[in-house]
């Protein structure tokens, strides 16, 4: 068992050394013990109070014993009708955790390095996650085009980075007008023109610059980056690798959820094949995180690598000026990477004419819940939602119709009636006030309580809200309460007026996307459910 | 050779509808406090990088798809903002009606500290009188740590965190953090022990700094309950030499606390334990009342003046007389007033004509 000293003089003097750093006591020790947050705030440094502070930030750095030998199962809003709370009782000294990222075949329990998924205790079983299906509207594909075929994460099946050798061919302007004129925008919710983002880092004054790829992945019902990285890691790496081309980037970051250990072994050994094409001009490093779903907006995530408190960082400046060490960096989703090398190859028309109508480009859509076969799909831009439901993924199941969907994972929050009558397209969707974000889409069907699920939707927020700012901090417990019943007025005029001034406070002043999107789930509620709502404060909830 | 100066870029834009001109790397907040403008806020503390926390100091920027914090938001060239529309301030309201929630009670007394006054006068201001948005309440006091000199009375914490920036930034200790996240958040020290086990060397920055008086100077809190108005009186700590401004607080005629001066050109609102909380001895019953003299006895004995002066003064001139001038040494105490100070040093230079003399001060 390696010491104390041996782990400090290990990383101490690598990038972004406090996460993993900290993943190595966890490890060693099962939890994260006093001695060792001495140990690492001594070994980097940083004053003890602070380190304290950080660890107890994550959901998954364990304090004591049994710490992460003990089995935790996802609760999320798939899995909650999955059979997720009987499991959680029967499996002893389990503890919940939020959306896993695995809702199309729920319920996974991670305990260690080991994620098993199954609907009862004898029936866990480790499995690799569920590869795409072949599209069923058999439309051309773009991300997913090779996903499935054999080997495809070996650097054997992935045959070479031939689009980062044509792109190191292609000067850096070229380089950037091609991925400007390709319309690609990014995927992980918030839709920023990849091209843009990379001309800005490219301009900007500072060295080294950095690309870091997002595979946080922590909005509930979206499972995209999951199959990306254990089917295709090597697109996402040489994508990073033209980014950096593009960009002069030298350094390259990967941050990867905690509640995928065994994508970080996929991508750990696709980086040591990649190694030697990537050359020395460019670094890449994989940090995992911590557990935490506000890691995944951006300043939040070059906090945490940095080794900071991971609250959100205040904007302006940008990443793309004050990134990594506040110095010029990408921050760009895995799916947006993962397109680069088939546009590097193909052209950026070949990529817009793949949308449908005036849309550019194909958008991977997770789906879950109520539905017939879940999973993930590549659709193109502007394919209407029921098309994917009903044709793509056979609709609800035997005997039930669809009662509402949500958007953007839960943050959208729901569409239902007449309003499922969209196409998959940011215009369409916010034309309803939700949003497509990264494409997470759980379906829930008529049997459900729609002010149920808003609960299991708000409460996600409140626990993963990261506590910087009141609107939130608050507002999102606030919420909580008056969905479960816990605290609010009985009467439904009040309620809907209090929920309603939360909510809008919330929208506009709350300093992420966090706190802008939760009030969605019960905006949303109120529109398409008011006699649900109107019937649970009836029934005293 | 002479430095290089650079210009300063000074830009306009439009404030209320009122062009108002800049500096470049001012915020909107501070364009707007030079202005004039009332801007509320809660987590902001001048002297502490800007942290866009409380989101009260929102204000609308044209073009712009939400209000943005103006105390991080930097002013550019040609901005529009309008500091207090409707909207904005209904927004400011349920933000205080949010906070006010999730507290115990919202009336402190002033003695708790500098700012424990901020957020009741806010929600005064905004005619906030609780009731709405009944749920939980967050923080969760610290009834273990019995350090005579800082309460932490959590109940009353809004998670503003300056008292964790000020340690940080001001103090430089990191004695305090946050645990968890959320609604969860608490403040606290390493492992959720007690200050006294933690880097703080109780320098009360954090009590001053608290708008909610949920950090609490113990001290001063002791006279709470005596009668008549506190009363502050500016002046300069005696301890050392750094010259630290200060607002000594009385009640009638008691000394009841101290609070740093926030604009004391040498501390800026800092202060350390010594200025902050030793003033006991200003009011002990074991200090000298009247003078004392040893009589053959050896016991002391109470004197007038007359007879007192007369008995150091033969001494002093017997020692010097005997021994030369450099036979006398005089050190003058740090708890004397400074006009003491200067008449000691007086004395013993103009008086006996030598250097040897020294203050105690050594914070
Ligand atoms: C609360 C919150 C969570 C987020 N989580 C993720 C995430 O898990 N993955 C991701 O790529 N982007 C996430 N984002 C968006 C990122 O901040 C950022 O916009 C994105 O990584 C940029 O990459 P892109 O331009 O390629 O989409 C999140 C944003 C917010 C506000
Ligand atoms: S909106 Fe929520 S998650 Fe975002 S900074 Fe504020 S408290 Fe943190
Ligand atoms: S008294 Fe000073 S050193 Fe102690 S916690 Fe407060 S600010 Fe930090
Ligand atoms: S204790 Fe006071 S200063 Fe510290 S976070 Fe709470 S309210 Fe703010
Ligand atoms: S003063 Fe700007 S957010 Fe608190």
């Amino acid at each position: 068992m390696a010491t104390n000293q041996e782990l400090i003089e290990q990383w101490w003097k690598e990038e972004a050394p406090l996460l993993p750093l900290l993943h190595a006591f966890h490890d060693r020790d099962g939890f994260i013990s006093e001695e060792a947050i001495r140990a690492v705030a001594d070994g980097l440094k940083i004053p003890v109070a602070e380190v304290f502070g950080t660890v107890t930030f994550y959901h998954h750095f364990a304090r004591k014993a049994p710490g992460q030998a003990a089995p935790r199962v996802c609760t999320g809003p798939a899995c909650k009708y999955l059979g997720a709370p009987e499991l959680l009782k029967s499996l002893e000294g389990a503890t919940p955790m939020a959306c896993a990222g695995r809702c199309d075949d729920g319920v996974p329990v991670l305990q260690g390095h080991e994620v098993r998924v199954g609907r009862t205790a004898d029936s866990l079983e480790k499995t690799p996650s569920p590869l795409p299906p072949p599209n069923p509207g058999n439309v051309e594909e773009c991300v997913f085009a090779h996903i499935r075929e054999p080997e495809r994460n070996t650097m054997e099946g992935y045959r070479g980075y031939e689009a980062l050798e044509k792109a190191r061919g292609m000067s850096r302007a070229n380089l950037l007008a091609l991925i400007t004129d390709s319309h690609l925008a990014g995927r992980g919710g918030a839709g920023f023109p990849t091209g843009k983002k990379w001309e800005m880092v490219e301009q900007a004054e500072g060295e080294p610059k950095s690309i870091v790829c997002n595979a946080d992945e922590g909005e509930p019902g979206c499972f995209k980056d999951r199959a990306i990285l254990d089917y295709d890691p090597h697109a996402v790496i040489e994508g990073m690798a033209i980014a950096a081309h593009a960009t002069g980037a030298t350094k390259g970051f990967i941050y990867l959820r905690y509640e995928y250990p065994e994508t970080f072994q996929i991508v750990e050994r696709a980086m040591a094949e990649a190694e030697e094409l990537l050359g020395d001009g460019f670094k890449l490093y994989l940090r995992r995180g911590g557990g935490a779903y506000i890691c995944g907006e951006e300043g939040s995530l070059l906090n945490s690598l940095e080794g900071k408190h991971p609250f959100p960082r205040n904007r302006p400046p940008f990443p793309v000026t004050h990134g990594y060490n506040d110095l010029p960096t990408v921050v760009n989703n895995v799916e947006t990477l993962a397109s680069v090398a088939p546009i590097v190859m193909k052209g950026a028309e070949w990529y817009r004419g793949l949308g449908l109508g005036e849309h550019a480009g194909t958008k991977l859509v997770s789906v879950s819940g109520d539905i017939q076969r879940p999973g993930n799909f590549e659709a193109p831009f502007g394919l209407p939602l029921l098309t994917l439901l009903n044709e793509w993924c056979g609709g609800a199941p035997e005997g039930r119709s669809i009662q509402a969907v949500t958007m953007a994972g839960v943050s959208g929050g729901f569409l239902a009636g007449d309003d499922l009558d969209v196409t998959l397209d940011e215009p369409s969707i916010r034309a309803k006030g939700a949003f497509l974000g990264a494409a997470g889409i759980m379906v829930f069907d008529d049997t459900r309580d729609m002010v149920e699920v808003a609960h299991c939707a708000m409460e996600f927020f409140a626990e993963e809200s990261c506590g910087k700012c009141f609107p939130c901090r608050i507002g999102t417990q606030r919420l909580t309460e008056r969905l479960n019943g816990a605290a609010g007025p009985a009467d439904e005029t009040k309620w809907r007026e209090e929920v309603h001034d939360i909510g809008r406070t919330m929208m506009a002043t709350s300093a992420c996307g966090l706190g802008v999107a939760a009030p969605n789930i019960t905006e949303s509620l109120v529109k398409y459910f008011p006699e649900q709502v109107a019937a649970s404060l009836k029934n005293g909830r | 050779m002479i430095a290089e100066v650079k210009p300063t870029a000074t830009a306009t834009l439009t404030l209320d509808g009122v062009e108002v001109s800049f500096t470049e790397g001012e915020t909107i907040y501070e364009v707007a406090e030079r202005a004039g403008r009332e801007v509320p806020t809660l987590c902001y503390d001048a002297r502490l990088e800007a942290f866009g926390g409380c989101r009260l100091c929102v204000v609308e920027v044209d073009g712009m798809r939400a209000p943005v914090a103006s105390c991080t938001t930097p002013a550019t060239a040609g901005m529009v903002v309008k500091t207090t529309t409707d909207a904005i301030e209904k927004h400011r309201r349920t933000l205080l009606e949010l906070v006010a929630s999730e507290n115990r009670e919202n009336e402190v007394d002033e003695l708790r500290g500098h700012a424990s006054q901020e957020l009741k006068s806010l929600l005064d201001r905004y005619e906030v009188r609780g009731g709405r948005f009944a749920g939980r309440q967050s923080g969760t006091s610290n009834s273990t740590d019995d350090n005579p000199f800082i309460l932490r009375d959590y109940d009353l914490c809004i998670s503003c965190y300056r008292c964790v920036r000020v340690c940080a930034e001001q103090e430089g200790d990191h004695a305090i953090t946050m645990m968890n996240r959320g609604f969860e958040k608490q403040i606290t020290t390493e492992f959720n022990g007690i200050l006294k086990d933690s880097a703080c060397t109780f320098c009360g920055q954090c009590v001053q700094t608290c708008p909610t008086g949920a950090l609490g100077d113990r001290k001063a809190m002791r006279a709470e309950s005596l009668p008549g108005e506190v009363e502050k009186t500016r002046t300069v700590c005696p301890y050392c030499g750094v010259g630290c401004s200060v607002d000594l607080l009385t009640k009638e005629d008691r000394l009841v606390g101290v609070q740093p001066a926030m604009d004391g050109p040498a501390n800026e609102g800092a202060l350390c334990i010594k200025g902050q909380f030793a003033f006991d001895f200003v009011q002990h019953e074991d200090r000298l009342k009247m003078p004392l003299v040893r009589d053959e006895d050896g016991e002391l004995h109470e004197t007038d003046w007359e007879t007192a002066l007369d008995r150091a003064a033969d001494g002093f001139k017997k020692a010097a007389g005997e021994h030369g001038r450099h036979a006398v040494y005089g050190v003058a105490s740090g708890r004397a007033p400074h006009e003491a100070a200067y008449t000691m040093q007086k004395f013993i230079r103009a008086g006996f004509g030598t250097h040897q003399i020294d203050n105690c001060s050594r914070a």
